[in-house]
């Protein structure tokens, strides 16, 4: 293994291993085993930027690297896909001076 | 790839790391619930809770199980650690025999 990608979505992250020059496509292709999700219903977004991944590019010519953060969008209903959403635990450090015991 | 290869922690707030087998039995503790037979309904299901570990903790800790795997294939990167998760980092590591 080269490198790992983190894919997020929801309260979800997938920990997906690949290699700089593997396309996109085979990054979804990984994911539709894991999801049962067509390739076609994914959509893979660069989180710190908000680009829409292309799947006929590799990952080195979009940027993503080691333990890269990317979101999932999957296909509504309809056509469009849905929004990012990716739940962030916001109050951790809140929540554990209230509760000094958890770890 | 195949589902069968990956296994998913849960931390104490319900979220969910999917990770490969392979990157998840760094963790003595956690290879002992994967392999060990008939004791653990882990085994089966590929899932284990960690209701005692937050969810930054656990995921630093995924990060560490793939860093400690490619360190192993002799990639020589320093693993960040910020310093205000040592502690609980150090509390959970002790506890996944990591």
């Amino acid at each position: 293994m080269s490198m790992y990608i983190r894919v997020k979505r929801n309260k979800t992250t997938y920990f997906i291993q690949c290699d700089p020059t593997e396309k996109i496509l085979g990054i979804k292709q990984k994911l539709n085993v894991l999801i049962d999700q067509p390739v076609n219903d994914q959509q893979l977004i660069l989180f710190a930027t908000g680009e829409v991944l292309e799947d006929s590019k590799s990952l080195a010519e979009q940027k993503v690297e080691n333990d890269t953060i990317v979101a999932l969008t999957l296909r509504k209903d309809g056509n469009e896909f849905e929004e990012v959403n990716i739940e962030q635990l916001n109050d951790f450090y809140q929540s554990r001076d209230t509760d000094a015991g958890n770890w | 790839m195949r589902k069968e290869d990956t296994v998913k922690l849960i931390s104490a707030e319900g979220f969910e790391f999917v990770i490969d087998k392979e990157a998840a039995m760094v963790s003595q503790t956690i290879r002992n619930m994967l392999t060990s037979p008939g004791g653990f309904s882990e085994t089966e299901h590929r899932e284990v809770t960690f209701p005692e570990i937050s969810t930054t903790i656990l995921e630093k800790i995924c990060q560490y199980f793939y860093w400690s795997l490619q360190y192993a294939n002799g990639k020589e990167t320093e693993f960040p650690i910020e310093p205000e998760l040592t502690l609980e980092l150090m509390m959970a590591a002790n506890y996944l025999h990591t």
